[in-house]
């Protein structure tokens, strides 16, 4: 997972980074509002990062997006088209939270460890 | 139909839209429009419904196009504690809504307390009950299991009922090693209408249903194994107070609503297995001696399993029954309270349902569905004169549904 440099936080719990996707944790430690990007649901690396990190089916976030969009109790996440976009709108966005295949050394990113 | 011919071109024309259009630069603009905080979403949706007998949203023994679904909604997030939201839904459906936008909820939602193992917040305004698994959402195709939901627990001749609550909720959730565990509470005044007078008594006679003191509605809902099983329980309860009109014969009666479902749901790569059931005890009071009832105590519950063939197929199979009382499953004490004027198959319901639905894109989405019926308890009064209605009849309906 990559988030934005200004987010002071370098790990979380697969528990922590389902419920951040899902939007119902909606802030940072330090206060910071997260924006949750991700890719299209039929996306391969996006299918691969819900079953292995999330241990969540694509179909599953949509159905929990859906409800919170169109029952006024959340919001859903920001749809990218491509990982270089993720990579770009998580470096620009403050409180970003992504993810992409595998992040570069001089990336304006930071990387987040989910264990 | 002056409606309908109106939005057909319309619709076609947003779905090959949405699909031809140039994604990037289109929602790359639409992004900017809304900025960090805002979020703006909608859909439609175009029913048309086929019956061999009886009609069900419109003049379906023809075929009916008067199912038909337009809203639009916008949140802001104020700040990580603060968001407001509001949806306006218009919807037609047959003889029992005409389409005329209203709000569907507005509120203001703010968190309590938020850390990554609770949360606790309290939202204020117009409110969906958060009932069973589809009733916060029923009005959105997409989030439908099928076309038309399980009409015994979730009623489109009496959506009103239960829909949602002009008041304050409070919810909080806890995430253990064993689960998360959430609840909502709340109170507050139901969203009534006058398709409930034509489920309760039968006609729109000149009086008026008014709600007394508080409604109440809460859930309960558990989930494991990275949500693969959800387990909920959820209920409303309400008194109805009836205020005739002049000339009539009913009396300033009083119903008790109470309504009950528990909620189960297993999901798997390909399968997602669901059943539900309910109980909705209703108590008539003061109505005055022609009143036919007293007590009943209506049960609904459906099995239904949806096969996911690859992303964007999807096959459902379903099987529900519904009764107006339980005690009387096969309708006949009902009926002969009546004198036989209504059938006693209008106090029942036993289908089986088969759908199919296909995302051609994120934004469209294509829909089929065949229902086997027995009985006519899901039928609207509003639409059928009950003397004639069929027992054994066949619905076929299509939908196309859009979505940004």
């Amino acid at each position: 997972m990559i988030v934005h440099p200004g987010v002071g936080v370098t790990a979380i719990t697969t528990n922590e980074a389902r419920l951040y996707l899902t939007m119902r944790l909606k802030t940072w430690p330090n206060g910071v509002p997260v924006k949750v990007f991700v890719l299209p649901d039929e996306d391969p690396l996006h299918r691969r990062f819900a079953t292995a990190v999330l241990g969540l089916y694509p179909y599953q976030l949509r159905r929990v997006w859906d409800r919170q969009l169109f029952s006024g109790t959340g919001q859903a996440p920001t749809t990218v088209a491509s990982e270089a976009e993720m990579m770009r709108r998580v470096a620009a966005t403050p409180g970003a939270l992504g993810y992409v295949g595998s992040v570069p050394a001089d990336a304006p990113v930071r990387s987040l460890e989910v264990r | 139909m002056a409606v309908t011919s109106r939005l057909v071109p319309w619709l076609l024309a947003l779905a090959a839209g949405a699909a031809a259009a140039d994604e990037g630069r289109a929602s790359a603009w639409w992004e900017q429009l809304q900025g960090e905080r805002l979020q703006i979403h909608g859909f439609a949706s175009l029913t048309a419904v086929k019956t061999s007998a009886n009609r069900f949203f419109g003049d379906s023994p023809d075929l009916s196009w008067n199912f038909i679904e337009v809203a639009l909604n916008a949140s802001y997030q104020l700040n990580g504690r603060v968001l407001f939201a509001g949806q306006v839904l218009a919807r037609r459906a047959g003889d029992m809504y005409d389409g005329t936008p209203a709000l569907d909820y507005g509120l203001a939602d703010v968190t309590l307390d938020e850390t990554p193992t609770r949360r606790l917040g309290v939202r204020l305004g117009r409110l969906k009950n958060p009932l069973g698994l589809y009733n916060e959402t029923r009005d959105v195709p997409f989030t439908r299991p099928s076309i038309f939901l399980p009409q015994v627990i979730y009623f489109d001749k009496v959506r009103n009922l239960v829909l949602s609550t002009d008041g304050v909720m409070v919810y909080g959730e806890t995430s253990t090693g064993y689960g998360d565990l959430s609840f909502t509470l709340g109170g507050g005044q139901p969203v009534v209408d006058e398709n409930l007078e034509w489920a309760f008594l039968g006609d729109d006679l000149p009086g008026k249903f008014i709600p007394r003191g508080v409604a109440w509605v809460g859930s309960l809902w558990y989930s494991a194994f990275q949500e693969r099983l959800r387990l909920g329980l959820s209920g409303f309860t309400s008194v109805l107070g009836y205020r005739p009109g002049v000339g009539l014969d009913l009396g300033a009666g009083e119903t008790a609503i109470n309504y009950l479902i528990l909620s189960a749901q297993y999901n798997t790569e390909h399968w997602t297995l669901t059943s539900e059931y309910s109980r909705l005890p209703l108590e008539w009071q003061d109505y005055g001696v022609d009143f036919p009832y007293r007590k009943t105590s209506g049960e609904g519950y459906y099995l239904q399993g949806a096969y996911r063939v690859r992303p964007g197929l999807e096959l459902m199979l379903r099987y529900e029954e519904g009764f107006t009382d339980r005690k009387d499953r096969d309708g006949t004490r009902a009926s002969a309270s009546l004198g036989g004027a209504v059938p006693p198959s209008d106090y029942f319901a036993k289908i089986w349902s088969l759908g199919v639905r296909w995302d051609l894109n994120p934004h469209v989405m294509l829909r089929a569905q065949y229902e086997r019926h027995q009985g006519t308890y899901t039928i609207a009064a509003r639409e059928n004169d009950p003397a004639t209605l069929v027992e054994d009849w066949d619905l076929f309906a299509l939908q196309l549904a859009v979505r940004f």
